[in-house]
């Protein structure tokens, strides 16, 4: 089982983190290990999961669309989870569990919003406290967003440091939670940071993969031949494969995304294009300069606009285990449209990138695959992007 | 022995307590960067970390965070922050480290950034994302070269791990005096006074206190307990200010408060 004791996927992870977040982590590894093993933890989440945010979630035959490419594509309507994205499986899990160590603030940060809407809504269910970082940047392009959280009861910090984006967001939340662990729980959007929080955010994102598994059995009888998810972080696609891992015949694909083209330097391809290094608290994959300096990145989704990736992804990609590669903003919006157009299921321009791929690379499959495309996500909170983009207002 | 050891002894002898002081190079240029560290030196530093900026300090409060970035658009990188210890190593007379986070060094590769360590005649390192558990390839390099590779404590240490961390380590201990980062405070808490007693109870490696000094009055609560303190953002904060002439003013205040 990985990752291991020191928190390691082979030799990526680990805890890179302050001595001062030692003790913090170690915390919150045993809390974790010994609460959500218990009858009750399982029970308050599962009641929560099913009854209050909607699972499990279709596991959808897209006809249409496996028409247009010529195989069999099922969508796992993550898109169907409340607050519209896969983000809610991990923070109602994180926030309990928070709630269970006595934890009275929760603290979280957020790029393009979606982590932070679902942090302030299992907060406001779950009766905690609830700061929300995000970089000044996203704030002011995000602002629907930053409304829904207030709406929630949550409170924004604009931060206005280094780059402005979800990666100063992570610094900033990282600090607060140096400085308030006694009383606060960093709830961590995907499968990124130090030991344990990778292990955490992929366990609690493993229900995607699990009913998968279960409805492909039912409908299909066998499992499918792929699993093809969009790859910022990683969260939705660690849940997606992960349950999978020990399948060997069921193939691993993960889409990243690669913003004005990978030999630009406007992307966040990072296990396309990056380095091994160290950024948040684990060893992974990063994008870099050549002495070690964080680059910023770009995407059409704010979702995939990261610098890091989980190290469990790059444990998947140094072993073989998966494949990962970019499509640029203009394939992600080629896929954002025909399925709409085709299935009427208008996907977030992250989820855009997987289908985009699958339309791009059609030729790679045979006509009786089974292909199944995680949705993470609905594309509401990105049409008026589109729309600019594409000159329509 | 290495040079921050020897200086250790020196002051012990001389009954006094070290004042070790952190600047960003590069900020807010190369030359007045190493202009400042000369005038603190003069003041009375005793042991100076030279920090080579990082884009995503997370250890670091605002003010470090701030001068990191400005020393990064203002061009400053690995290599450069070498050539300026290779300039300062002919004109301060006192031992200084490099204070960085781990992806620069790792990034550099580990054993050639050691050897222009050497080069550049500085005596440790200190990298505050390196937790204990994963430094033991880097603390044998470093050792090889006569250099320090210092470890921190803080009061949330637990026991068993203080143990563990204080059997190897060297040079100094960077005892953090705050749940925190880095960045100027006004009070000490009463936990810090009991952990350091504890720690002088098991070693006798000096320790030195950091993250929150600024004022002498936590000096003077402290001094007993420790062998040097660490002074970074207070004094970055006001040569952001321009004040450069009260920075020179408080180091020599602060230097004779270390003395019995």
């Amino acid at each position: 089982m990985l990752p291991n004791k020191k928190g390691k996927f082979g030799i990526f992870g680990g805890k890179f983190a302050p001595e001062t977040l030692i003790e913090p982590l170690e915390e919150l590894e045993n809390s974790y290990k010994k609460i959500s093993k218990t009858k009750e933890f399982r029970k308050k989440l599962n009641y929560l999961l099913n009854e209050y945010a909607g699972r499990p979630t279709p596991l959808y035959y897209a006809e249409n669309f496996s028409k247009y490419v010529g195989f069999k594509v099922y969508l796992k309507r993550e898109d169907l989870a409340f607050t519209g994205a896969h983000k809610i499986n991990n923070t109602l899990g994180q926030v309990l569990l928070a709630k269970m160590m006595e934890k009275k603030r929760i603290i979280a940060e957020t790029g393009a919003g979606q982590h932070g809407v679902a942090t302030a809504t299992s907060c406001a269910l779950l009766n905690m406290e609830c700061v929300i970082y995000m970089g000044e940047i996203d704030v002011e392009r995000q602002k629907l967003n930053v409304y829904r959280m207030k709406l929630l009861g949550a409170k924004i910090i604009s931060v206005s440091s280094g780059s402005k984006t979800l990666k100063d967001a992570i610094n900033e939340a990282m600090r607060d939670w140096i400085t308030n662990f006694k009383t606060t729980h960093y709830v961590i959007g995907s499968v990124v940071g130090p030991h344990p929080y990778p292990m955490i955010v992929r366990n609690f994102q493993s229900i995607i993969g699990k009913e998968t598994k279960k409805q492909i059995m039912k409908k299909e009888k066998k499992l499918p031949d792929y699993l093809i998810a969009c790859v910022g972080g990683g969260s939705n696609s660690i849940g997606l494969f992960y349950p999978f891992y020990k399948n060997k015949e069921v193939k691993f694909i993960g889409v990243e995304g690669g913003g004005l083209g990978i030999n630009t330097d406007k992307h966040s391809a990072t296990l396309s294009k990056g380095e091994k290094g160290i950024l948040h608290g684990s060893f992974s994959y990063i994008l870099q300069d050549n002495y070690g300096q964080i680059k910023e990145t770009h995407s059409i989704s704010a979702g995939l606009d990261y610098p890091g990736v989980g190290p469990e992804h790059a444990f998947y990609k140094e072993t073989k285990r998966a494949e990962y590669f970019a499509v640029d903003d203009k394939t992600a919006l080629k896929g954002f449209h025909i399925l709409s157009e085709l299935e009427g299921i208008i996907p977030a321009l992250e989820s855009s990138h997987a289908i985009g791929w699958l339309i791009e690379n059609k030729e790679r499959f045979k006509k009786d695959d089974i292909v199944v495309v995680c949705l993470s996500g609905r594309g509401d909170k990105d049409v008026m992007e589109v729309a600019k983009i594409e000159g329509e207002i | 022995m290495t040079e921050i050891e020897k200086k250790f002894k020196e002051l012990k002898k001389k009954k006094e307590k070290a004042l070790i002081l952190y600047f960003t190079a590069g900020f807010p240029s190369f030359n007045s960067s190493i202009d400042i560290i000369k005038k603190s030196v003069e003041k009375g530093a005793d042991i100076i970390e030279i920090g080579i900026p990082f884009s995503d300090p997370i250890a670091d409060g605002p003010i470090i965070q701030y001068t990191s970035t400005k020393a990064l658009e203002n061009g400053i990188n690995t290599d450069k922050c070498f050539q300026m210890a290779e300039i300062l190593k002919n004109e301060i007379n006192v031992p200084y480290l490099f204070m960085t986070y781990f992806n620069p060094v790792y990034k550099y590769g580990i054993e050639k950034f050691a050897n222009r360590c050497v080069e550049c005649g500085a005596s440790g390192l200190i990298i505050p994302d390196l937790p204990f558990e994963e430094s033991e390839n880097l603390r044998k390099i470093v050792k090889e070269r006569n250099m320090n590779l210092i470890y921190f404590l803080t009061p949330y240490t637990t026991e068993k791990r203080v143990k563990k961390i204080i059997k190897k380590a060297n040079g100094f201990i960077y005892f953090i005096s705050i749940a925190g980062v880095t960045g100027p405070r006004e009070n000490l808490n009463s936990e810090v006074i009991d952990k350091l007693k504890k720690i002088k109870e098991i070693t006798e490696i000096p320790v030195a206190l950091g993250f929150g000094i600024s004022t002498k009055e936590q000096i003077n609560k402290v001094r007993e307990y420790i062998e040097g303190i660490i002074i970074g953002s207070f004094f970055l904060q006001k040569i952001i200010d321009g004040k450069i002439e009260e920075v020179e003013k408080l180091i020599k205040e602060f230097k004779e408060n270390l003395k019995y």
